[in-house]
């Protein structure tokens, strides 16, 4: 192919573009779009919110009493070399209690009543795959000198259920708002084609190849797709970040993604899409057109 | 000896030198519409290379049918169809832009597009094909000046007289040197003297070797071109003159010679 007539595809598309794509379609694409992106700002900070409490699952494996330094150790290496594990701390049964204490506060003194110490010696497990907590727990279990192991049963279970039905019905809802955008450039680039069905049937009777006549519609589709993306991405990166610091204010506790490299990738993925979609819907509308 | 008869010595393919020049066949044409119009009925016809051809005929005869089989804008339902050495009906579809590029039409609507210049609209033609850009404008101009209408290359189609937005379509049509020229009714929407100059035209266009098929239903021209005409009258062929006439009994467009 030419490079003039690449060129000439690229100033056709981008002229018809501008002559023919109204204030209102490319509104409702940056609208869409903009929902789209939002969509994918939530599934974010969804999936930041579910890694930081997976990584905060743990298992804490409770020994039996009285067992020698010596045995400890054994039991440490055997744990270390259980699959699935990342990593195992040692939290001796005076450090349990210290730990219990700060956490009783001003109620410490029930633990006088108690007099000995009731707490076990027990291990603190990092699992590789937080997915895998409940089988990994189960292996722990069935090591000799383990009393019991607690990984917060049931809460744990919920809660990476829980995670991945989110993870699913976010990327349903995604998928259905690509569909409504690749309908809505595919709409728009069809509006001009009817307003050129003129032109493509005098471009069909000189000769023209079906490629030739479609390549324009395809860089029109890919303009509309991007200044849409880009108007919508432009909202999304800068009003995210005055969401951020308005719910910072009245919501600390709720962990969000600030690190601005994440949104600027989803902007960035949205003018991507934004481009693929154009074209898509551009190539294929145009086809229903070329019967002449 | 006449050259038909070497020919036939040197090669028994050729039947005859008619043959070998012949540059469209229809082989038992026949097209019928999905609503039952008939558009052509076993048409059987050839036309040489060079040849100015009139296709005469009331309106629904098959003139635009014949015209439209040749550049593929219908399939017929029978026959097969060769135009300059290609099966037009067993052609594949990415084929036809390339017969198309050798096939050029002329319409009695022009279909010029408004939005662009003169120019514009001509090397269109040549851009699709994707012409030696260099090689655009010298023959852009070429065609415009051989229509006369060189001085309006920057107006714009509105700004133009029926005849003069006729000539653009025939520079248009002749840009990409075809080899034929097929012209629906070209003086369909003009007057006769405007008419004229159109024929002049075609007639040099002809003159350069291009072949010419021309519809129209105007029995003035058709009578003082003294040229092939071939009448069609319900899809069939009802006459082929070398030299014609536009002659029918009780036909309203008849006119006496004289």
């Amino acid at each position: 192919m030419r490079l003039t007539t690449i060129w000439y595809f690229l100033a056709e598309g981008w002229r018809s573009a501008r002559r023919n794509v109204s204030l209102i379609s490319l509104g409702t694409i940056a609208a869409s779009l903009f929902v789209l992106g939002a969509v994918g700002l939530v599934l974010l900070n969804l999936n930041h919110v579910s890694q930081l409490l997976r990584s905060r699952i743990e298992i804490r494996a409770f020994l039996e009493d009285g067992l020698s330094a010596d045995r400890i150790a054994a039991i440490k290496a055997q744990i270390q070399a259980t699959d699935g594990v990342k990593q195992v701390t040692f939290v001796s049964k005076d450090e349990a209690l210290r730990t219990l204490r700060a956490q009783l506060g001003e109620r410490a003194s029930i633990l006088d009543v108690v007099g000995e110490n009731p707490l076990p010696d027990a291990f603190d497990v990092k699992v590789e795959e937080p997915d895998h907590t409940v089988e990994v727990a189960a292996r722990v279990s069935r090591i000799s000198g383990v009393a019991s192991v607690n990984y917060g049963q049931g809460f744990t279970e919920k809660l990476l259920a829980t995670m991945r039905l989110v993870g699913v019905a976010g990327a349903l809802v995604a998928l259905l708002f690509v569909a409504a955008v690749v309908f809505i450039v595919g709409n728009t680039v069809r509006l001009t084609i009817i307003s050129r069905a003129r032109e493509i049937e005098v471009m069909k009777l000189v000769g023209a190849t079906d490629w030739f006549i479609r390549w324009p519609f395809l860089v029109e589709g890919m303009v509309v797709g991007l200044v849409g993306a880009s108007v919508s991405g432009l909202l999304l990166f800068v009003g995210y970040k005055f969401a951020v610091r308005y719910l910072a204010g009245l919501a600390p506790f709720i962990p969000v993604v600030t690190a601005p490299e994440p949104v600027a990738a989803l902007c960035v993925a949205l003018l991507v899409m934004g481009v693929i979609m154009g074209a898509v819907a551009g190539g294929v509308f145009v086809k229903r057109y070329l019967r002449v | 000896m006449p050259r038909s008869i070497e020919v036939y010595q040197v090669n028994p393919i050729f039947r005859s030198m008619r043959e070998v020049m012949t540059l469209v066949r229809l082989y038992s044409v026949s097209k019928v519409y999905p609503n039952g119009a008939v558009g052509l009925l076993n048409v059987d016809t050839h036309i040489r290379q060079g040849e100015f051809v009139f296709l005469v005929g009331p309106s629904g005869a098959g003139k635009t049918t014949f015209m439209r089989i040749l550049t593929r804008q219908v399939l017929p339902t029978q026959g097969q169809v060769i135009v300059d050495g290609r099966n037009v009906v067993r052609m594949k579809p990415s084929e036809v832009p390339y017969l198309r590029r050798t096939v050029r039409m002329v319409f009695q609507d022009y279909k010029l597009l408004p939005n662009k210049t003169v120019y514009e609209n001509v090397a269109f033609a040549l851009r699709v094909t994707e012409a030696n850009p260099r090689q655009v404008r010298p023959r852009v101009m070429e065609s415009l000046e051989l229509v006369g209408l060189a001085g309006k290359a920057r107006a714009y189609p509105g700004e133009l007289s029926g005849g003069e937005q006729q000539r653009v379509s025939i520079a248009r049509a002749i840009v990409g040197a075809p080899t034929i020229l097929l012209a629906d009714e070209p003086t369909g929407n003009l007057d006769l003297d405007t008419s004229w100059g159109i024929m002049e035209l075609l007639l040099r266009i002809n003159k350069t070797g291009t072949t010419v098929i021309m519809a129209t239903h105007n029995s003035s021209i058709v009578n003082g071109m003294m040229r092939r005409v071939i009448e069609l009258d319900g899809g069939k062929i009802v006459r082929d003159d070398e030299r014609g006439a536009y002659r029918r009994e009780a036909d309203h467009y008849m006119v006496l010679p004289g």
